[in-house]
């Protein structure tokens, strides 16, 4: 166990960022049917932009309000102009749009940022708890909480309120929400703007716990996309424990000889596992 | 007077003193010296040098090909090879080995080239090793980096490579912080991941110093757990050997495990980037030793001098003047002094392969040791450098002399300069 302790607390952080992506990935999808592949490459421009800010002295309550505040527009849109014109294809078509999206912003972020090492580093990297030999940095404690404040909060939304309920009908059946009077673009404004708030949270958040570079970034929306599939694109406890669960055992997986050099694989196993579990359950119900 | 008749001579002002900028720039940057340096523009049938580099893809490693160009411009505005200028031509392999070949063939049977001077690729040297033996042209590379660029009889890289680089900067820490246990970390890139600690290994087993390798994958989130995992064994020294890219967020992850106080960290030549210790921050100062493939660049020596100069006349402004750029301006010297010894109306490719091979005792104030090409099966001539630390946001010399590597793969290059008489 004591072996084990350090590569546990370690994958914590990770684990709660991709918990936290895959929520933003899920209310996206339960409102407008969109598996959004751009998720990543929103969030690491926002990151970017952050980084941009500290470069030039700005405090750090302006890099998070510039991080969220691209994130959303950018979302917000993509939501709005292009998402439209794709919402009557198939769901497939629907995500692939956000691939072509995260190609761009990933191109662009590669073009003006370049490939120099950057680092973003936040107040809350300074202390932390400690576990022994590990600590815990508070960046990461701050990941946790947000990914379980997040998961309740739009747990709730969805739930309680009456833009929830717009968007789960959208989701359902967006002509005949439509024809009900619901106001389709508004609601999915909300959706899309949401999303991109999350992206802009993780994009921070991994950009300080992994590393600021786009590419890297674009793609951390995999495991999130594995967290996202254990829940079915659904459950948002689900989701959130799943992100937690592949954080981890990616961290543990350094631990076996042979693996820990394709440790990066952990997400996709665990996706692939859950789909010939879900096949297996549909089979028997 | 009209506004636009006021505007003119206020014009031609602004280009005058625009002109004696740069050539009170160009005079602090020194006249630059090259090949025959007589001032004279070559002419006739130019002389085709081909050079591969990855340009476009996860990094950029043409500098050095741009300043060979920028070398080779310069040797042609004073007097070319014996009268005739160098056509350079440089192809990027877009870091994808399918591309090296296809570029590199057309360079070498279409365009006829005579030399591959300046190649910096990650791909080509497995992918172009055995048609450059085949065709018979040599090649003398800027920068290589996996194992095949220092395994192949038509390959001569100008640097020192990852492998001899870590076993360099172990020594060093062994010698000047007493490290008896160091941990090597390396990505699992393919001739890289199972090659380049094993040098320092191999000199470790002979000099009493456990050192352990650790292969990582280079795209995992988690460089928290890499740190862990090496800091378990609780070794002297962690040795990265791994880009700049990663191992910015490494050493950041050492930081808040605080790591930096309990263990001593080094690195390989990636490191040595000037952004690297303004982005890695104070905790880092006095605290992470590196091995540099080449002299520093600020170092003062007069061939370092002259390839700024080149670089000042003959290349972009924006262009890197980096350790890659000493790399390709070192590669371009060598081609240039070697093809100066033959005759240029009867150039060919034979020849010119056969005077680049008998290069020997290639001197430069950039290089710690002379270099050398011989006609051995493999090359890795450079396997010295000085070592250098982060200090006050930049690097700081640590010794004034020159390491040289020992380890066991070295002995076959020993004994071809034994047998060179070098």
């Amino acid at each position: 166990m004591d072996t084990l302790l350090p590569f546990l607390v370690s994958g914590l952080g990770v684990g709660a960022v991709y918990a936290l992506s895959g929520v933003g990935l899920v209310v996206l999808f339960r409102s407008s049917g969109v598996l959004n592949f751009a998720f990543g490459a929103i969030g690491a421009l926002g990151a970017h932009c952050a980084w941009s800010v500290m470069q030039a002295e700005g405090s750090q309550a302006l890099a998070w309000a510039v991080a969220i505040g691209v994130a959303m527009a950018i979302s917000l849109a993509y939501g709005r102009l292009l998402a439209p014109a794709l919402a009557e294809r198939d769901i497939s078509i629907r995500s692939i749009g956000t691939l072509g999206l995260a190609l761009m912003l990933m191109g662009f972020a590669e073009w003006y940022w370049g490939e120099g090492p950057r680092r973003l580093v936040l107040p809350t990297d300074a202390d932390g708890i400690e576990f022994g030999d590990v600590r815990l940095v508070w960046t990461r404690v701050l990941g946790l909480l947000a990914a379980v404040a997040m998961m309740a909060g739009v747990g709730l939304l969805l739930a309680r309120t009456r833009v929830g309920l717009r968007m789960r009908a959208l989701a359902d059946d967006r002509g005949l929400s439509a024809l009900l009077g619901v106001r389709v673009l508004d609601v999915d404004s909300v959706a899309w703007a949401l999303s991109g708030a999350f992206a802009g949270v993780c994009g921070m958040l991994l950009a300080n716990i992994v590393r600021l570079q786009p590419t890297l970034l674009t793609f951390l929306v995999i495991p999130a996309f594995a967290a996202a599939i254990v829940g079915r694109l659904e459950s948002l406890p689900v989701t959130v424990l799943a992100g937690v669960v592949i954080g981890v055992l990616e961290a543990c997986a350094i631990l076996l000889p042979g693996f820990a050099a394709f440790r990066t694989a952990v997400p996709f196993l665990v996706a692939l596992l859950a789909i010939l579990f879900f096949r297996n359950s549909t089979r028997k119900a | 007077m009209s506004r636009i008749a006021f505007l003119r001579p206020l014009g031609a002002a602004l280009v005058l003193l625009a002109a004696l900028a740069g050539q009170a720039h160009a005079q602090a940057a020194g006249k630059p010296s090259c090949g025959l340096n007589n001032g004279q523009k070559a002419g006739g049938e130019p002389i085709a040098i081909g050079a591969v580099v990855g340009k476009t893809g996860p990094d950029d490693f043409s500098a050095s090909s741009t300043a060979a160009a920028a070398y080779f411009k310069c040797v042609n505005e004073n007097g070319g090879i014996n009268g005739r200028p160098v056509e350079y031509i440089v192809a990027d392999d877009q870091w994808n080995p399918e591309t090296a070949t296809l570029v590199a063939g057309k360079l070498v049977r279409d365009r006829k080239v005579l030399a591959m001077v300046g190649n910096s690729s990650f791909v080509e040297c497995g992918a172009n090793a055995r048609l450059y033996e085949q065709e018979n042209v040599m090649v003398i590379a800027g920068v290589g980096v996996p194992r095949e660029c220092f395994f192949a009889r038509n390959y001569a890289p100008v640097n020192t490579g990852p492998r001899v680089s870590a076993t360099l900067v172990a020594a060093h820490m062994a010698k000047t912080h007493k490290a008896r246990k160091i941990v090597c970390i390396i990505p699992n890139i393919p001739s890289l991941g199972n090659w380049a600690c094993e040098g320092a290994k191999g000199w470790g087993a002979a000099n009493g110093v456990a050192v352990e390798t650790i292969t990582i994958d280079p795209g995992s989130a988690d460089a928290t757990s890499v740190m862990l995992q090496a800091a378990a064994g609780k070794p002297d020294v962690i040795l990265l050997n791994v880009p700049k890219g990663i191992m910015v967020p490494m050493l950041a992850a050492a930081e808040q495990q605080g790591l930096n106080r309990k263990i001593r960290f080094a690195s390989t030549t990636p490191a040595y980037n000037a952004d690297v210790p303004k982005t890695i921050g104070k905790a880092w100062d006095k605290a992470f030793d590196l091995h540099l493939e080449f002299m520093p660049i600020e170092s003062g020596g007069p061939d370092n001098a002259n390839w700024k100069a080149v670089m000042a006349a003959y290349a972009d402004k924006a262009a890197p003047r980096d350790s890659f750029a000493q790399s390709g301006y070192l590669a371009a010297r060598i081609a240039t002094e070697a093809l100066l010894k033959l005759d240029a109306k009867t150039l060919d490719r034979a020849k010119v392969s056969t005077a680049l091979r008998a290069v020997k005792g290639f001197k430069s104030d950039i290089l710690c040791r002379p270099f050398y090409v011989g006609d051995g099966a493999r090359h890795n001539a450079n396997t010295s450098g000085p070592i250098a630390q982060v200090s006050g946001g930049g690097f700081k010399q640590l010794t004034q002399g020159c390491m040289t590597a020992e380890e066991p793969e070295l002995a076959d290059v020993r004994a071809d300069e034994k047998r060179l008489g070098l």
